[in-house]
């Protein structure tokens, strides 16, 4: 009697566990390595999708830990986005230890977002770490520049669409909606930097590339010596008096940068910290994509003024 | 009839033009729809170039972060003849990963130990690098070589260098190659081939990516200096469960001179490891396990190690390293052994009895990295070992920095306490090993690509 009680309970704990890992099945099962890609496919997937991102936007995506529950969440998943340009080169261990073939390298359920953009900063001549981690794809950090959210989305739609067809047209159209309030919000944007375009800027690290290049804004410096390498007391004092030089009046950093070291030269050279978050959720309540690059913009045409 | 001819051939007339007219603005009208279509085309092309960046502001030349790009890229030509015939550039390949003429990815990790002890430890041959006590040597250089066989399957080849023992002619041995099925249905995968077990948290680790300079004590001794690595399969099943859960099941031949050495799948070394992880939150983590290997030794006698391991770490948000990591592991061995009995006290082994031995041997290991280039810790072991009586004990502090990413230098002090009864396991020509004070040097580099760590 007392084996037939506990075998029921064993089945009712099973019975629980897989309903509970049934829950959802009806939408699809998104997971992105950054909460750009998240933003976007909430945009374009709506009620048809449940969207997860492996990294938060608080972290500095390049050294994300590769924790069992990355794998859990990717277990579940019927589509992976991941940047392509090594941004998330982690990404091939993590999906290795989810054994879920729809989404392994080759599958359909795998979407790289960086299909047909521009990429900058492509290594030209011969690079090799001695230029510190330069990344031989390119800049990885497109998804900043709103100017490529029509490629970005177009790639995003066309994934989503591999793995449920039937809800293309669906996708498509909150795509287009999506790009209407992005080109609207465009204007509102260039216009708030466009008193300040050709402005000079020194940055932590080169994660601003693309979006400095939409708005017309110029990096003459890095805080860093060389990406990835801890500036040398030389370098900062080169860097001091070029900013001087050259009126530099911001420098940008990332929430995870040393911003007390990024405060100190910013001081010595009379500019100003600006913090600009490179993924949504950097900023703490600000969760969509427009909203996370209305920041960025806002911050930097203030701090510019 | 001449009249009624000649009104057909004037209707004829007239509705020629008028027919030739209609034809052509169908002509026409399907012109501009063909137009209209090219325009759309264009149109959409203009604006998708038109979405493109502006080329990047070039920042003024030797500026830092900037070395040799340009953006946006040159038009790429066809190489000349003569081009092709040049010498490649030593990172010719890796260039024209881009283009995706290398289709997979290669790297070499580099690992140098130097280690200064006793003369008597020296002498007994009872140092942590047997053999090697008082050298500076290549423990490892290892050529990494893995990426997509096809879409259903991966692969790793290692091959590794070092210099085994005094002054030995450095040797190159193939030290892992697998591939791993990756398609398979109901969230199972299966590796083939030689590869380093999946038992515990450290035996997987190769030796320059151990947070220590050596292997913990216990892992050395119940399966060897290079620990366990072994040729077979294994299969793991992640389940779709809330919570996440990984089970592994083995067969391997049992080549494990140290554990195991009856290397054979007529009587197979079979492995089994659960392992499982919890979240607290964004910042604190813990991975827990447990593991076996039942095989037979050499000398036909069944030998079982389980294992059981802890992992954790706090990891401050948007830092880009954990604070603190703390590492553990506690090994349990059941041995038969033959045990001569002498029934009638002659001093005559009469018959040949199999027992089970018992030993057991863990490591908890401590580390702290306040900085993104400095991190310090220690470890402790105890251990017995697994066929000789006795135990050890051991406590390692160091400390560990890395220039960068690529490049790190480790130094140790480690004092290791061995108990009187270890005379036979270490205290060869006529010196002691009992009590052993070293000091560990390592230098370690990465060369080209490296594949990241899991936690």
């Amino acid at each position: 009697m007392r084996h037939r009680a506990a075998a029921l309970v064993g089945a009712a704990m099973v019975l629980g566990l897989l309903a509970a890992g049934a829950d959802g099945a009806h939408k699809l099962r998104v997971v992105t390595t950054i909460p750009d890609f998240k933003a976007l496919v909430e945009e374009i997937g709506g009620d048809q999708v449940d969207v997860e991102s492996l990294a938060r936007g608080s972290q500095n995506a390049h050294d994300v830990e590769i924790r069992p529950s990355l794998m859990l969440r990717l277990r579940r998943a019927d589509l992976f986005i991941e940047n392509g340009l090594e941004l998330d080169a982690w990404s091939d261990t993590a999906v290795q230890g989810a054994n879920n073939p729809k989404i392994v390298r080759g599958a359909v359920g795998r979407v790289d977002a960086s299909r047909g953009i521009q990429v900058l900063d492509v290594p030209s001549t011969r690079v090799d770490r001695s230029m510190g981690d330069v990344h031989p794809l390119g800049n990885p950090h497109y998804s900043l520049d709103p100017g490529l959210a029509p490629i970005v989305t177009q790639n995003l739609v066309d994934g989503l669409s591999r793995v449920a067809p039937e809800l293309r047209a669906t996708f498509e159209k909150n795509r287009q909606a999506f790009l209407a309030r992005v080109e609207e919000a465009m204007v509102r944007w260039t216009n708030a930097l466009a008193p300040v375009k050709g402005a000079k800027v020194v940055v932590y690290h080169p994660d601003y590339v693309y979006f400095l290049a939409r708005f017309g804004l110029i990096q003459v410096g890095m805080l860093e010596d060389r990406p990835g390498i801890p500036p040398s007391p030389q370098h900062l004092a080169q860097l001091v008096r070029q900013m001087k030089d050259e009126r530099v009046r911001v420098v940008l950093v990332q929430p995870w940068n040393d911003l007390k070291l990024a405060q100190r030269i910013a001081e010595e050279a009379g500019a100003k910290v600006v913090v600009i978050p490179t993924m949504v959720g950097g900023i703490k309540g600000v969760d969509t994509y427009i909203g996370s690059i209305d920041y960025n913009v806002n911050a930097l045409a203030q701090a510019l003024r | 009839m001449r009249a009624l001819a000649l009104i057909v051939i004037s209707m004829c007339t007239a509705l020629g033009p008028a027919v030739a007219a209609a034809q052509d603005a169908a002509e026409l009208r399907k012109q501009i729809e063909q137009l209209q279509n090219q325009l759309e085309s264009v149109t959409e092309r203009l604006k998708r170039l038109e979405a493109q960046p502006p080329p990047a502001p070039t920042a003024p030349a030797g500026a830092p972060g900037s070395p040799g790009v340009a953006a946006p890229p040159p038009a790429s030509t066809p190489p000349s003849a003569m081009d092709l015939a040049r010498p490649r550039q030593p990172f010719g390949l890796y260039q024209q990963r881009g283009s995706g003429q290398l289709l997979f990815d290669m790297g070499i990790a580099g690992d140098f130990v130097g280690n200064v002890t006793q003369r008597n430890v020296e002498r007994a041959g009872g140092g942590t690098f047997a053999g090697q006590e008082n050298r500076f040597f290549p423990r490892e250089v290892e050529l990494s070589l893995f990426g997509q066989i096809d879409p259903y399957a991966s692969a790793v080849v290692r091959f590794e260098a070092g210099e085994e023992t005094r002054g030995a002619e450095t040797t190159v041995h193939l030290a892992e190659a697998y591939l791993t099925l990756l398609t398979l249905p109901y969230g199972t995968q299966a590796r083939l081939g030689q590869m380093r077990n999946r038992f515990g948290y450290s035996n997987e680790v190769h030796e320059h990516d151990l947070s220590w300079v050596d292997r913990p004590n216990v892992m050395r001794n119940f399966f060897g200096a290079e620990g366990l690595q072994e040729k077979g399969v294994e299969l793991t099943l992640v389940p779709d469960l809330p919570f996440y859960i990984e089970a592994l099941a083995g067969i391997f031949n049992g080549d494990n001179e140290t554990a195991f050495g009856r290397g054979t799948l007529q009587h197979p070394l079979v492995t089994g490891r659960l392992r499982t992880f919890l979240e607290l939150g964004d910042e604190h983590a813990i991975q827990l396990g447990m593991s076996v290997a039942s095989g037979d030794t050499d000398d036909r006698n069944r030998s079982t190690i389980l294992g059981w391991e802890l992992r954790y770490k706090y990891r401050p948000d948007s830092w880009l390293h954990p604070l603190v990591t703390l590492t553990g592991e506690w090994l349990y061995s059941l041995r038969k052994a033959d045990v001569g009995v002498d029934v009638d006290g002659d001093g005559a082994i009469d018959r040949v009895d199999k027992r089970q031995r018992d030993h057991s041997g863990a490591y908890a290991g401590l580390e702290v990295q306040p900085f993104r280039r400095w991190a310090g810790g220690f470890r402790y072991d105890w251990s017995q070992y697994p066929t000789n009586p006795g135990w050890e004990w051991a406590i390692e502090p160091y400390v560990t920095f890395w220039p960068s990413e690529f490049l790190r230098f480790r130094l140790a002090y480690k004092h290791t306490d061995r108990s009187p009864q270890t005379r036979d396991a270490v205290n060869l020509n006529g010196s002691s090993a009992r009590n052993v004070d070293e000091l560990f040097f390592q230098a370690s580099f990465i060369l080209g690509a490296h594949p990241a760590h899991p936690f």
